[in-house]
C-alpha cells in the first residue's frame, strides 16, 4: 500500500468496497467546530486570559470551552419539569408504607414492646424492633453509638423504638398506635452544663474510654505558643461569653427512603443521601451482609447542608422491614421527624478571649467551647476540634489556647451543618476583633489587613495554607460597600459591619482511614463509538452542581460541548467510591480526579492525532471537537477521527483518575482535624437597619466577597454565596431550635422555625475572588460552606455600629435585642432609646502604623504568590520569630500541649472542666 | 407527639372525583377526606408536586386550580372536583418549556430543585396575570414559597428574565425553543 493510500485510510474510515454506514454525529448543537476562544485561554499558554495570580499546572488543559463560564446545572431541565425523582418519588410496584414508633420520653429504658395488637391488624405486613438489628453504627468509626431502633433504651423524644410496614399509610399509622411499649423513665439531661457532671445513668457507655461517669462525649485541649506571654503582652483584651442556639438545616425535602431486595437477594436502597458511601458501609454492618450485596442509589437530594450526611436509622428500618416483608418499603418523614433526626448545628456556650498588643497584633486567642451534642455522637468528634482549630487563620496569632467539650444530652443529635463547627466560634472571633479594634481606636478592616497570613504559609496549628485571597476579599468589600464613608458615621439605627471567614476545602484525612491508601475520589470515563463521554463518579450532587462541575471539567479537557458528557453518579454499583458531599470536598477532589482521568484520554487522542497528521504531540492543542497544530490550525483532525483512530484494535476508551490529599500537618494529637489541601477565605460587609424602639433588625445589603480559587461555574458560585447568606441570616436573626421548660422541642415546623422568606433577604452583591490555588482543579477551591461564616459576625457588628449595643446570644431576635437596648439605656441613664448615642470612631496613632504594615504585607503577599520557590513562612514571623523554621524548634517557651496542666485544672473554664474527669481505663477500675 | 394518634383507618366510603389535570380528564374514586396533595401524588402520579411540610408553610406543593395558585396540602380533593388543575408537569408543552422553566435553569433559580415546582407554578400564574411584574410584585407573589438553597435572588433574576422573554414579542408563552438537546446527558 502506498503512503498516500495509507493516509486516506486513517481516522474514521471505511473498508474498501464495503457499503457506507452513517457516521456518528459530532455532538453539540453546531455541526461546525467553533474557533478557540482566546479570551479564555490563559496567558501562560499564549492566550488573552490574564493571570495576576500566576500560572497553574492545569493551564495547558484549558480549551476555553466551559470552565469559567456561567453554566446552568446539567440536571436543571429535570428539576423544572418535575421529572427529578427525590426520595419519596421512588414508587416501586407492590410497595409497602413504613412508619416508625418513636419514643414519647426524653430518656427511658424500654421494658417491653407488645406487638400483638398491631400484628392482628389487617394490612400489616412486617414489624421490626431493636432486636432485629443489634449492631451499632455511626458516621465516624470511632464513635459508633446508634442502633436502627432502641436496644435497651431511648435517648430523646422521637428516638426510634420500632417500625411497621403496611399496605397503606393509614394502616401503618394505626399499627404504630397499636404497639404498646412499656418504659421505665430515667432522669434526663437537658442543660449541656449538666452533661459535664457525673451521672447515675450516662446516656452512652464508652466502656474503658468513658470519661469519668459523665456525659462528656469528646474533650479537646490544645495550646500553641507561649501561653503566658499573651496576657503579658496585651494592651487590650476582649472577653465575651456567647450562647448560640441550635439550628437545623431545614432542607425543603424531608428525609425519605425506599428499600428493595431483588429476587437475587441484593438490596437496593434509594435514598437522598449526601454520603452514599458511609450508608453503604453502615448497611453492611447493621444488616450483616457484605457491601457487594448492597446497591445504594442516590436519588435527587432536596437539600442537604449536612442534614443528610449521616447513615440514618430509618434507612436501616426500611431495609429490615423490606427484608422481612419480601416487598419494597417506603418511609417518608413528616416535618416533625426531620427535627427529631436533626444533626443541625450544636447549641454552644463559647467563651472568647482575644488579646492585642501595642503593635496592633493579635497576640493571643483563648477559646472555650462547650457544645451540646444531643443524644448521639454523629460527626461530633470532629465538631469539637473544628470549634477551635478553624479560627487559627487567616490571622497571624501570637499564642492559641483552646478547650472544647461535647456532651450528650437527651435531645435530638446535633451533627454537621454547613460551615461545620466553624460558624459559631468564627462569629465570636470576628465580633471580638471588632471590639478589639474599637478599644485600639483603629478601623477593623485595617486591623485585619495588617494581621493576615501570607500565601504559602503555615498556621499556628501547623495547617498548610496555599492560596489566600483574604486581602483581596477585604479590599473589594471595603471599596464596593463605601465602607470609609459609612463605618461609625451613620445615624442611629443604621449600621455597617465586617466579618471574615476561613474554611476547609475538603478534609485532609478521610473518615475511614485504614487502609490509608484509598483515594478520596475516583472517576471513571468511558468513550465509545458515538463519541459521548460517560463519566462514572460517586460524588453526590445535592443541588450544589457537582455533576455539572465534573462534566465541565471533562468537557474542558477534551474540548467537547457539555451535552456530549453523560454523568452516571447515582448508584454504588456503577460509581467508583467517592467519600461524599461534606467538608466542601467535592469540587476540589472530584474535579481533580476527573481531570486526571480526562488527561489520560487526552493523551491517547494526542497520540492518535499525531499519528494521523504526523505533527509532534507537543505542537498539538485541543479546540472545539478538534485537535490541531497550534502553529497551523489548518492541520488537524476532528475529535471523532482522533477517537476512532485511538479505538482501533481495542474499542471503547476507558480511563480512571483518582485524587488523594498530599501528606500534611504536624504530629500532635488531633493534628489531622482541620487539615485540608486548600482553604477558602471570605469577607462580607453587611448594612443593617435597626429599629431601636422594637429591637427589630433588617439586613438591607450585603457585599459578599469569597475566594474560591477559581470559579469553574460562576453562576453556581454566586448561588452558593447568596444561599449561604440566606442560611446565615436565618441563624443570626431568626432561626433557633427552641426547647421548652420540660425539655421538649417546641418548634418542629416551618411556621415556628423561622427561615428567612424573600422579604427578609437583603440585596446580596456576590464578589468572586480567584486566588488560583496551585492544587485545586484549574485553581478552584470550595464555595459551598465558607461563604456562610462571615454573614453572622458582619450582621452582629453592623447592629453594634447602628445602635452601640452588642448581643451575646444568637439569634438576635427583637426581644433579645430590646432587652440589651434597655440595659444600655439604664446604664447611660437614658429614658428614650432614640436618644442612644451612635458609636463613633476617633482614630489613634496606631491606625497609621497598621495601614503602613498592611501595605508592606500586600507587597510581600503579591511576591509570595507568584514565586515558584518560596521560603517557608510559619505563623509567628509577625512577632519577630524566624519564619522559615517551625517556632517550637527555635524557642523553648513555644510549646504544643494537648493535655491540660494541673495548674490549669485548678481553675478550668467551662468546657475545660471536662478534663477534671479521668477516663475509666486510667482509674484502674 | 406523633405516637399518640387517633385511629385513622381508611374509610371504606369512596366518592367519585373528576378533574382535569394538566389538560387530561381524570376520573377516580377518592376517600371523602382525601387531601389534594395526596391524590395528586399517590393516585394521579403527578410526583412533581412536592410535599415539604403538610401545613401550608413551605409552598412546595403549590398547584394551579383554575389558574389560581393553591397549596394542595391544605385543599380537600373534593373541594376542587370538576376544576382544572395544573401542576409543574403541565407547564411545558412537550419539550417546549415555559419561559420561566427555561430561565430557572439559565439564571440559577433552581439548586436542589425541591422547591422549584412550587415556585414555577406560582410564577407562571403571576406572569399570566402580569407579564411585566416589578420587583415588589415578584416578591409578593413568591412570599409563600420557601427556598433553602438560592436565597431567592437568582429566582427573582429568573422571573425578570422570563418576563423579558415573554415581552420581547418574538417568543410567546409555551413556545420557547429548547436551546440545545433538551435532554443533555444526565443520569435520571
Amino acid at each position: 500500500m502506498s503512503k498516500k493510500e495509507k493516509k486516506e485510510m486513517v481516522g474514521y474510515r471505511q473498508q474498501p468496497g464495503k457499503i457506507n454506514f452513517s457516521r456518528p454525529g459530532s455532538g453539540g448543537k453546531s455541526p461546525f467546530s467553533e474557533p478557540r476562544d482566546e479570551e479564555m485561554i490563559p496567558e501562560s499558554q499564549g492566550g488573552k486570559k490574564e493571570q495576576p495570580w500566576g500560572s497553574h499546572r492545569h493551564d495547558e488543559l484549558i480549551t476555553g470551552r466551559v470552565v469559567g463560564k456561567s453554566t446552568s446545572l446539567i440536571d436543571s431541565k429535570w428539576k423544572v419539569t418535575g421529572r427529578a425523582k427525590y426520595g419519596d418519588d421512588i414508587r416501586l410496584p407492590n410497595e409497602l408504607i413504613g412508619k416508625i414508633v418513636r419514643s414519647p420520653h426524653h430518656y427511658a429504658r424500654v421494658l417491653s414492646i407488645d406487638l400483638s395488637k398491631a400484628l392482628e391488624l389487617k394490612g400489616v405486613i412486617s414489624i421490626a424492633t431493636g432486636n432485629d438489628a443489634t449492631n451499632k453504627f455511626g458516621v465516624l468509626p470511632v464513635t459508633k453509638d446508634e442502633h436502627a431502633m432502641a436496644v435497651d433504651r431511648v435517648r430523646h423524644i422521637g428516638d426510634l423504638v420500632a417500625c411497621v410496614a403496611a399496605e397503606d399509610e393509614a394502616t401503618a399509622l394505626e399499627a404504630v398506635r397499636l404497639i404498646d411499649v412499656e418504659y421505665e423513665i430515667l432522669e434526663s439531661i437537658h442543660d449541656m452544663k449538666d452533661g459535664l457532671k457525673n451521672s447515675e445513668e450516662p446516656i452512652h457507655d464508652r466502656g474503658e474510654y468513658h470519661i469519668g461517669e459523665a456525659n462528656v462525649q469528646k474533650r479537646v485541649f490544645q495550646e500553641f505558643g507561649n501561653i503566658e506571654s499573651m496576657q503579658e503582652n496585651a494592651i487590650v483584651s476582649h472577653k465575651t461569653n456567647w450562647f448560640f442556639n441550635g439550628v437545623n438545616h431545614a432542607a425543603t425535602e424531608p428525609h425519605a427512603v425506599v428499600a428493595d431486595w431483588d429476587p437475587s437477594g441484593r438490596l437496593t436502597l434509594y435514598t437522598p443521601q449526601q454520603v452514599p458511601h458511609y450508608v453503604h458501609r453502615a448497611l453492611a454492618d447493621v444488616l450483616e451482609i457484605p457491601m457487594h450485596q448492597i446497591n445504594v442509589h442516590r436519588t435527587f437530594v432536596g437539600g442537604g447542608f449536612g442534614g443528610k450526611s449521616d447513615p440514618f436509622p430509618h434507612e436501616m428500618c426500611a431495609s429490615i422491614l423490606a427484608r422481612k416483608a419480601g416487598r419494597p418499603v417506603r418511609i417518608t418523614f413528616d416535618r416533625e421527624e426531620v427535627y427529631w433526626i436533626n444533626r443541625g448545628r450544636h447549641p454552644s456556650h463559647i467563651e472568647m478571649n482575644l488579646h492585642a498588643d501595642e503593635e496592633g497584633r493579635l497576640c493571643g486567642i483563648e477559646t472555650d467551647a462547650l457544645i451540646d451534642g444531643g443524644a448521639f455522637a454523629s460527626f461530633g468528634h470532629v465538631t469539637t476540634y473544628y470549634n477551635g482549630v478553624l479560627h487559627t487563620a487567616p490571622y497571624e496569632i501570637g499564642a492559641f489556647h483552646y478547650t472544647g467539650a461535647r456532651v450528650w444530652t437527651n435531645k435530638p443529635a446535633s451533627g454537621a451543618m454547613r460551615g461545620h463547627g466553624a460558624v459559631n466560634s468564627r462569629c465570636a472571633v470576628e465580633v471580638g476583633i471588632d471590639d478589639l479594634s474599637e478599644k485600639l481606636q483603629v478601623d477593623p478592616i485595617s486591623f485585619r489587613l495588617a494581621n493576615l497570613l501570607p500565601p504559602n504559609s503555615a498556621t499556628i496549628t501547623g495547617f498548610r495554607v496555599t492560596s489566600i485571597g483574604m486581602r483581596e476579599c477585604l479590599e473589594r468589600v471595603m471599596k464596593e460597600s463605601g465602607w470609609k464613608d459609612k463605618f461609625r458615621k451613620m445615624p442611629l439605627g443604621h449600621g455597617i459591619g465586617i466579618g471574615c471567614g476561613f474554611f476547609i476545602s475538603g478534609s485532609g484525612l478521610p473518615i475511614h482511614w485504614d487502609p490509608n491508601k484509598f483515594p478520596h475520589a475516583t472517576v471513571h470515563l468511558k468513550i465509545d463509538m458515538d463519541g459521548g463521554v460517560t463519566v462514572h463518579t460517586g460524588a453526590a450532587d445535592i443541588g450544589q452542581g457537582s455533576d455539572t462541575v465534573v462534566a465541565q471539567s471533562v468537557a474542558e479537557v477534551l474540548g467537547l460541548p457539555l451535552d456530549m458528557i453523560r454523568i452516571k453518579s447515582r448508584e454504588t454499583d456503577t460509581s467508583p467510591v467517592d467519600l461524599g458531599s461534606y467538608s466542601s470536598r467535592v469540587t476540589f477532589m472530584n474535579a481533580n480526579a476527573a481531570i486526571s482521568a480526562a488527561m489520560k484520554i487526552r493523551q491517547e487522542l494526542l497520540v492518535s492525532t499525531s499519528e494521523i497528521t504526523e505533527a509532534p504531540i507537543e505542537k498539538l492543542v485541543f479546540g472545539d471537537r478538534r485537535i490541531f497544530r497550534k502553529d497551523d490550525p489548518a492541520v488537524g483532525v476532528s475529535y471523532l477521527e482522533a477517537l476512532h483512530k485511538a479505538q482501533e484494535e481495542r474499542g471503547a476508551l476507558v480511563a480512571s483518575g483518582a485524587y488523594r490529599t498530599p501528606p500534611m500537618g504536624r504530629a500532635h494529637k488531633g493534628a489531622a482535624a482541620g487539615l485540608a489541601p486548600a482553604y477558602s477565605f471570605s469577607a462580607y460587609v453587611a448594612e443593617v437597619k435597626v429599629d431601636v424602639e422594637t429591637g427589630q433588625t433588617k439586613v438591607e445589603k450585603v457585599w459578599a466577597a469569597h475566594d474560591c480559587g477559581k470559579a469553574l461555574n460562576p453562576l453556581a458560585v454566586k448561588g452558593q454565596i447568596i444561599g449561604s447568606c440566606h442560611m446565615g441570616m436565618g441563624q443570626v436573626l431568626s432561626e433557633e431550635m427552641r426547647y421548652g421548660r420540660s425539655g421538649n422541642l417546641m418548634n418542629t415546623d416551618l411556621l415556628d422555625y423561622k427561615i428567612p422568606s424573600i422579604h427578609e433577604m437583603p440585596e446580596v452583591t456576590p464578589i468572586i475572588v480567584e486566588s488560583n490555588d496551585p492544587e485545586g482543579p484549574f485553581g478552584a477551591k470550595e464555595a459551598g460552606e465558607g461563604p456562610l461564616l462571615p454573614i453572622l459576625p458582619a450582621v452582629c457588628n453592623a447592629v453594634y455600629d447602628a445602635i452601640g449595643v452588642r448581643t451575646e446570644e444568637l439569634p438576635i431576635t427583637p426581644d433579645r435585642l430590646y432587652k440589651n437596648i434597655e440595659k444600655k439605656c439604664r446604664k447611660l441613664k437614658i429614658d428614650d432609646p432614640l436618644d442612644l448615642p451612635s458609636p463613633r470612631l476617633e482614630l489613634s496613632e496606631l491606625q497609621e502604623k497598621l495601614e503602613q504594615r498592611a501595605e508592606e504585607h500586600s507587597i510581600r503577599d503579591k511576591e509570595r504568590r507568584l514565586k515558584s520557590d518560596i521560603e517557608p513562612y510559619h505563623n509567628g514571623a509577625l512577632f519577630g520569630m524566624d519564619p522559615t523554621i517551625p517556632p517550637d524548634e527555635v524557642d523553648e517557651s513555644w510549646k504544643v500541649t494537648v493535655i491540660p496542666s494541673e495548674e490549669y485544672l485548678e481553675n478550668p473554664r467551662l468546657a475545660g472542666s471536662a478534663w477534671l474527669h479521668t477516663e475509666r481505663r486510667k482509674r484502674g477500675e | 407527639m406523633s405516637v399518640i394518634r387517633l385511629p385513622m383507618l381508611p374509610s371504606s366510603e369512596k366518592i367519585p372525583w373528576n378533574a382535569s389535570i394538566n389538560g387530561k380528564s381524570i376520573s377516580k374514586p377518592i376517600e371523602s377526606n382525601a387531601i389534594l396533595l395526596d391524590v395528586l401524588r399517590d393516585q394521579v402520579g403527578t410526583l412533581g408536586v412536592k410535599r415539604g411540610c403538610d401545613m401550608g408553610t413551605c409552598g412546595c406543593c403549590s398547584v394551579l386550580v383554575d389558574g389560581t395558585p393553591k397549596l394542595s396540602c391544605l385543599v380537600l380533593a373534593q373541594e376542587v372536583s370538576d376544576c382544572e388543575i395544573t401542576t409543574v408537569e403541565g407547564l411545558a408543552d412537550g419539550h417546549h418549556l415555559h419561559p420561566i422553566q427555561e430561565m430557572f435553569g439559565e439564571y440559577g433559580g433552581s439548586q436542589c430543585g425541591f422547591c422549584t415546582p412550587g415556585f414555577l407554578v406560582v410564577i407562571s400564574a403571576l406572569l399570566e396575570e402580569n407579564p411585566s411584574p416589578n420587583d415588589s410584585e415578584i416578591k409578593n407573589a413568591i412570599e409563600g414559597n420557601l427556598c433553602r438553597c438560592t436565597g431567592y435572588q437568582q429566582i427573582v433574576d429568573s422571573v425578570r428574565a422570563a418576563s423579558k422573554l415573554l415581552n420581547s414579542g418574538s417568543i410567546t408563552n409555551n413556545s420557547t425553543q429548547p436551546k440545545s438537546n433538551p435532554n443533555p446527558g444526565f443520569d435520571e
